[in-house]
């Protein structure tokens, strides 16, 4: 059990998905400008991350393994993350416009999301069981969830703040990213 | 057994693609619901433009 707690708050904190090891930065900088936008998109990841991660750890241990076809794993986790994300675009559309409104336009950005492909790679690389599995496919996205929504607020007070010219924008966003990624290091000794 | 794994491979490849093309079509076909008819998102990251949310595609 402390084992998967380790896991957990590894895989939240201390191996950051964003801050430590540079995957999903195109959203992490595209989609932080409003809050709003940044629990939107980090909802519909870690909803997709989770599912994926389910469907691709049975296909890998249930069709590719007995057919000796492990090679394919690549071509095929891109294959069922791009299919996961039509098939929740589809169903939310159906069920809950309300949640559509919200998430709808992060989805299809979703499959092009390299933290979605690590997560569904690392689980197979690392051999994890099935609980080890679904801790780490947890806890990555809210990882991800939870750095995108911090670094959210941040900007949105570096909107209001004094600036200098040429850091506007990017640069600072950059910078704050930099801060942060030091930050969060120093989770390192929790564990 | 080679060519019993490379049909099993084409098996496979061919039944990813066509649950793909499937649910790509069905996505395409069921009617957005009321009042998301022209979604945007607040997007200014990477500037790639294939990606479907790029402003490019406004213009």
């Amino acid at each position: 059990m402390s084992e998967l707690i380790t896991l957990f708050v590894t895989s939240v904190l201390i191996n950051n998905v964003v801050l430590n090891q540079f995957l999903g930065m195109c959203p992490f900088m595209g989609v932080s400008k409003k809050r709003s936008s940044a629990i939107g998109m980090g909802l519909a990841v870690i909803f997709v991350i989770v599912v994926a991660a389910l469907i691709t750890y049975a296909i890998y241990y249930w069709i590719l393994v007995p057919l000796n076809l492990q090679y394919m794993d690549l071509i095929a986790f891109i294959l069922v993350i791009a299919s996961l994300v039509q098939l929740t675009e589809m169903f939310i559309k159906k069920t809950s416009p309300a949640l559509y409104k919200s998430l709808g336009v992060y989805l299809p950005l979703i499959t092009t999301n390299c933290v979605v492909l690590n997560v569904c790679l690392v689980n197979i690389s690392n051999s994890y069981d099935f609980a080890h599995m679904l801790v780490y496919s947890i806890g990555t996205p809210i990882g991800f969830a939870l750095v995108l929504y911090i670094f959210s607020t941040i900007r949105e007070r570096l909107d209001i703040a004094n600036v200098p010219n040429p850091l506007k924008g990017n640069p600072i966003a950059m910078i704050v990213a930099a801060i942060m990624a030091m930050a969060f290091s120093g989770f390192a000794g929790i564990v | 057994m080679e060519l019993k794994s490379a049909l099993g491979a084409i098996v496979v490849f061919g039944s990813l693609v066509g649950v793909y093309i499937t649910l790509y079509k069905l996505n395409k076909k069921t009617p957005l619901p009321p009042g998301c008819e022209d979604l945007k998102a607040d997007c200014e990251g990477c500037h790639d433009y294939a990606c479907t949310n790029n402003p490019h595609h406004e213009r």
